[in-house]
């Protein structure tokens, strides 16, 4: 798993959204909660990836796109 | 005349045939469920607002409508009621948060609009985890919503007041939300039917995200058929949310044959183990009762559903927290602890990890279509345990010997699955278990394939019986 600390993630925290965590306690879990998911995001590759489309949908942006002139 | 019991023991089947015959009032059926809630709800904890006025004003409406032979049809006057999630315009919709303690929308989400065109009475709003973003149900800030088989034990989440509502007899029919679970668990925990459609199936324009990608609204009710009918009327196209779908639908009433004659179950290999003993002993029943119902039944293996659960709440944080993000910067204090560690989590989710969680979606779902072209559908437990013990102070629930419970673990791993592939899924009660509260079985099929669930839980629900009442 991903060793992530709670500093590290204090920091990261405070630089990209000038968040405050309410205690070491939180930091120390987000820490862990985060490594984990990094560690899981490299076994995905196991699924053979390589060439799938992610499911965000062009359609989806022009009916959005076609939604917001209508409504202005 | 029905007395109160009798009044409250009909399904929203029986209430449809009732009133259109007028045999039934609406209003008299609208107030035996207000005395109800007025009894009950200050233990349950299941509504966060009741609407009784504007419920009995609609229910007057109703029956001057029927009288006067202008039958919307089957939710005509039917009481129902929404988690706090769904926008209903000049009502107080909270999203079970302190944040919007004070919001009233100005419009109503698609689902209730639909529901109040087809004539359903609104009885109020329903507790659920904060912002849906958690499967406890225990709320800090409107109050922990009761199981009602075990007053001590959680009734499962998000969606738990549309859960407890429904087995305490405090609606007819409720609406839930579904992203890692939160009909299904719900409905497992307490013990009634809870139907997540596909993707898209069912508009989430005016109901708060989650997880754009992965939310689903959806019935919980007390039968099969009672979803069914649900699902006819919310379910279709809507040009409001722009991800929902154009494909047709169909009369889901009208497939519920009662027939299991060459349908074949396919049980997921990877969704049989950890379960409790009292899970195990329900899951093998409903296989058997399946099974002498005229059913093929067999195991089929999907291995990639091992990283379902992680690539969902990946997913599910990132988004939660981009939804969040402006709030969490002014007013982090005012989230739940466990909610505000979700939403911390996702903030600091990498974006390449967020993309390939995504990009993995696809490989599960075309796994588990592989599989449905030998099974009509796949069936697993709806979770590994029955509903754990309250936590202290809003944190886990507790397991055996007072161990916090995984819910990740013990729960989401067989729900999740099916938001990270968008199936149909259903979760219907196989029984009560030796410690006296529901286990329950989930059917999951091919995408827009909804008929086919449905008509494989209806004919097993035929098969099963009624189930007791929690005693309240």
């Amino acid at each position: 798993m991903a060793q992530l600390t709670a500093a590290t993630v204090r920091s990261l925290a405070l630089e990209l959204f000038d968040y405050q965590f309410a205690d070491d306690a939180a930091a120390d879990s987000v820490a862990h909660i985060v490594g984990a998911m990094a560690s899981y995001s490299r076994r995905l590759h196991a699924l053979g990836l390589a060439g799938l489309q992610p499911p965000f949908g062009y359609p989806a942006m022009l009916a959005e796109a076609d939604r917001i002139r209508h409504n202005s | 005349m029905a007395n109160t019991a009798e009044l409250l023991s009909f399904d929203v089947a029986t209430l449809a045939t009732k009133f259109r015959a007028r045999e039934l009032s609406p209003v008299e059926v609208t107030n035996a469920y207000l005395e109800r809630i007025d009894q009950l709800d200050e233990k349950l904890r299941a509504y966060i607002t009741v609407t009784a006025d504007e419920a009995r004003a609609t229910a007057r409406r109703a029956e001057n409508e029927i009288a006067a032979g202008h039958w919307r049809g089957p939710f005509h006057g039917v009481p129902v009621a929404l988690k706090d999630l769904c926008y209903t315009r000049g009502l107080l919709t909270t999203g079970g948060s302190k944040i919007l303690a004070k919001f009233v929308p100005d419009f109503d989400s698609t689902v209730w609009a639909r529901l109040h065109t087809a004539g359903a009475v609104l009885l109020g709003k329903l507790n659920l985890h904060e912002f849906a973003c958690g499967a406890t149900n225990s709320n800090s800030h409107w109050g922990i919503c009761r199981n009602p088989y075990n007053l001590e034990r959680i009734p499962g989440g998000s969606s738990g007041g549309s859960g407890a509502a429904i087995v305490a007899r405090l609606a007819a029919a409720t609406i839930g939300t579904d992203t890692g679970g939160s009909i299904r668990i719900p409905a497992a925990f307490c013990g009634c039917v809870g139907m997540k459609a596909t993707y898209s199936r069912v508009s989430r324009h005016g109901v708060m995200p989650l997880a754009d990608s992965l939310d689903h609204t959806g019935p919980i009710t007390r039968t099969v058929r009672d979803a069914a009918l649900m699902l006819s009327i919310i379910a279709g196209h809507d040009p409001a949310d722009v991800t929902s779908s154009r494909e047709p639908v169909p009369d889901y009433a009208a497939a519920l044959t009662g027939d299991l004659a060459g349908v074949r179950v396919g049980l997921i290999a990877q969704l049989m183990n950890g379960l409790s003993d009292e899970v195990a002993h329900g899951f093998s029943a409903a296989i058997r009762q399946l099974r002498a119902g005229g059913a093929e039944v067999a195991e089929v293996a999907l291995p990639s559903l091992e990283m379902a659960s992680s690539i969902a709440t990946n997913i599910m944080f990132a988004e939660a927290a981009e939804f969040h993000e402006p709030w969490m910067r002014t007013r982090a204090h005012e989230y739940g602890a466990d909610v505000r560690r979700s939403l911390e989590a996702g903030m600091l989710t990498p974006a390449i990890y967020y993309v390939r969680a995504q990009r993995a979606r696809a490989a599960l779902l075309a796994e588990a279509m592989g599989a449905l072209e030998k099974f009509t559908v796949l069936a697993a437990p709806a979770a590994a345990i029955t509903a754990p013990r309250i936590g202290p102070n809003g944190r886990a629930p507790l397991g055996q010997g007072g161990a916090p419970v995984d819910l990740l673990t013990a729960v989401l791993r067989f729900t999740a699955p099916f938001n990270v592939t968008g199936q149909p899924a259903l979760a219907i009660p196989t029984g009560i278990a030796a410690d006296g509260l529901p286990v329950s079985i989930q059917i999951v099929g091919k995408p827009f394939d909804e008929a086919t669930v449905l008509r494989v839980a209806d004919a097993y629900e035929r098969l099963r019986g009624p189930l007791p009442e929690p005693k309240l």
